[in-house]
């Protein structure tokens, strides 16, 4: 990706080269018309000087003497020539001096000396204009390429400072974070664009902050809000389970409804969990081991593990230090390890191993790769059972993102892997 | 026993009074926090179930009353408010548990238990059902004087089922009570079922008679 000012600068670099090179054949073209009219204008201004001056004193005997020294202006016999007459054309002779061919601009004009027929020869030198004109070409190609030098530090310099809004509205755009609730404050601009652009920004970013509260509050509402019909719902099936009337086909149905309100309680405390981790309503903080954790846990999970004969393999190659909330911690190494278990086969193995700064639960499972972009999704997961709420993961990234540890998964060598990297 | 029931919604007070009934327990309820001062300033009960969001005011605004009253109320905050700052302002002003919402009737029962023997027996801290004795303080039981030896696990189900005498505790309130927060994660029914068989086993090597019996093949009941 290029720079706009790169860019910018490119092209014009591009234009102007191709538009001085270009100009060079026109400008010597031009400089040679000029110069050759010019000349013309000489030779033409000459034959007249000849004419008036010395036309009519000129003697037959006086042409050999005259053709002696006048070496650009010479009077040949009439029979000589098939030349054009009275018209100036250019033509190349050889210059003993030099000596090289050289062009020079001819006339050939007839002339009666004493009434006999006589051819006026008129040729001048070329050469030194062509000198001339490279010269001048040379001098203008200098001024132009310090002008296009001159104008492509100045457009540089004028640019930089012309965008400098822009840029610094694009690194405060950058920096912004929806779930860190700031609002940026643009840098006020007087350049009207550079202004509608902030404020459009402005109104983006405010609305998407609005929808964005309006959002967590509506889920931690609507989760509070349905604490009490599901305690009035539980209990009501806890009531009915005494009923001594029950019979086994209707105990069998409240088995179901126990499920499905443990489900939906289920869900409904995760959706409040997230919100709480999302308002950042963990705050105490203390320092803790992360291998003190892994200790505690694994008994329990080991517990777990054996219905379906698991073998749960450790690797500990470190020691991680944290600066969290514990309660938050335990809660992210818990979903981590439940996952393991409860997407594990029969006789599967689960690993975790802690290396450097990071932990690593891997386990065997299903033999293709999981859609990393979901899993982390709420309810991304679109294979659920009873026993899934669908946001233990989700529940992992929210609190890694809030300490900024980096989740992340990955499918190797059968293996479904989860790091944490803190 | 009496027991006070302050909560705002009125078929929660019902189920929990139909549930404890059969305990012997007297139930009263308040709807409104005016309501419950006026009856906690004219009564004395042995445990107070406190809902700390209520119609006219902030339920802890009540534990501050009982304090100030020097009042022995055991209460116990039932709610949906479920923050920690809440939970830990309420326990530091004097409630001795919390329950947050939803909860089971069963778990609630089991704690009313606890915290009513815990009151009435002071430090011994003993529970008698027949040749069964219970100690919730050293967490000791012992069948005819012969000491039962229990892991925690099994303890607390034991508890859990002289919590709720004569009632139908469904297997996934037995998972939830056993593994708290991470119950539902994994499919538990087989586990809670090793657990009671082993503790039956145990209790009927002690010569503790059967009194856990399985009910509609959905749940456990202890029958004395």
């Amino acid at each position: 990706m290029k720079r706009l000012l790169n860019k910018t600068l490119l092209y014009y670099t591009v234009f102007a080269t191709i538009i001085l090179l270009l100009s060079i054949p026109f400008l010597y073209w031009m400089m040679e018309k000029l110069y050759t009219d010019d000349v013309d204008e000489a030779i033409l201004l000459r034959k007249k000087e000849f004419v008036t001056n010395n036309l009519r004193s000129l003697r037959i005997n006086d042409i050999p003497v005259w053709n002696k020294f006048n070496r650009d202006i010479r009077i040949l016999p009439d029979t000589v020539l098939s030349k054009p007459k009275d018209s100036i054309i250019q033509e190349i002779f050889f210059d003993e001096m030099v000596p090289e061919w050289e062009p020079y601009r001819v006339l050939y004009t007839k002339v009666q000396i004493e009434n006999q027929p006589y051819i006026l020869m008129i040729q001048l030198n070329l050469v030194e204009s062509e000198d001339l004109i490279k010269t001048i070409i040379r001098l203008y190609l200098g001024i132009l390429f310090s002008l296009l030098l001159v104008i492509f530090f100045i457009t540089r310099f004028i640019s930089n400072r012309l965008w400098k809004p822009f840029y610094d509205t694009l690194e405060k755009v950058k920096q912004f974070n929806l779930e860190q609730h700031n609002q940026p404050q643009f840098t006020v601009t007087k350049i009207k664009e550079f202004d509608q652009l902030n404020a459009s920004l402005d109104k983006l970013i405010r609305s998407n902050l609005r929808s964005y509260t309006s959002q967590k509050k509506f889920t931690q509402n609507a989760a509070h809000e349905l604490q009490t019909p599901l305690a009035v719902f539980q209990s009501k099936l806890d009531l009915l389970l005494q009923d001594k009337s029950l019979t086994q086909a209707q105990s069998v149905i409240l088995q179901s409804l126990y499920e499905a309100a443990s489900r939906l309680s289920r869900i409904n405390k995760n959706l409040l969990l997230l919100a709480k981790i999302e308002n950042n309503q963990f705050t105490e903080v203390s320092s803790f081991r992360l291998n003190e954790l892994i200790e505690q846990s694994v008994p329990y999970f080991t517990e777990q593990a054996t219905p379906k004969e698991l073998v749960i393999e450790q690797s500990i190659q470190s020691d991680i230090a944290l600066q969290a909330n514990q309660g938050l911690a335990e809660i992210m190494l818990n979903n981590l390890l439940l996952n393991a278990i409860r997407h594990n086969i029969e006789k599967g193995i689960i690993e975790i191993r802690v290396q450097d700064r990071m932990l690593e639960v891997s386990n065997t499972g299903g033999s293709h790769a999981l859609d990393a972009g979901g899993l982390f999704k709420r309810f991304g997961n679109s294979q659920t059972d009873a026993h899934n709420s669908g946001l233990g993961l989700a529940i992992v990234k929210e609190i890694c993102d809030r300490y900024g540890w980096v989740v992340h998964y990955r499918f190797v060598l059968d293996r479904h892997v989860f790091s944490v990297k803190f | 026993m009496k027991i006070l029931i302050i909560e705002d919604e009125e078929e929660l007070a019902k189920s929990i009074m139909a549930y404890l009934k059969d305990e012997n327990c007297l139930c009263e309820f308040a709807f409104n926090l005016k309501n419950a001062l006026e009856k906690i300033d004219q009564y004395s009960y042995d445990c107070i179930l406190l809902d700390i969001m209520l119609p006219g005011g902030d339920g802890l605004k009540l534990l501050e009353e009982l304090k100030r009253q020097h009042k022995e109320e055991w209460v116990i905050i039932i709610s949906a408010k479920d923050s920690v700052e809440d939970t830990i302002k309420g326990l530091n002003i004097g409630a001795n548990d919390y329950l947050p919402k939803p909860f089971h009737l069963a778990e609630l029962s089991a704690r009313i238990y606890s915290v009513i023997r815990r009151k009435q027996f002071g430090n011994t801290n003993k529970a008698l059902l027949n040749e069964l004795e219970i100690d919730l303080l050293t967490k000791k039981v012992t069948v005819n004087d012969e000491p039962v030896p229990l892991t925690k696990t099994e303890f607390d189900l034991l508890l859990f089922f002289v919590g709720n005498k004569n009632r139908v505790i469904s297997k996934s309130i037995l998972a939830e009570h056993l593994f708290g927060d991470m119950w539902d994660m994994l499919n538990n029914d087989d586990f809670v079922y090793e657990r009671i068989k082993n503790l039956k086993r145990k209790l009927a090597d002690a010569g503790c008679k059967d009194y856990i019996k399985t009910a509609y093949g959905i749940g456990y009941k202890w029958a004395s």
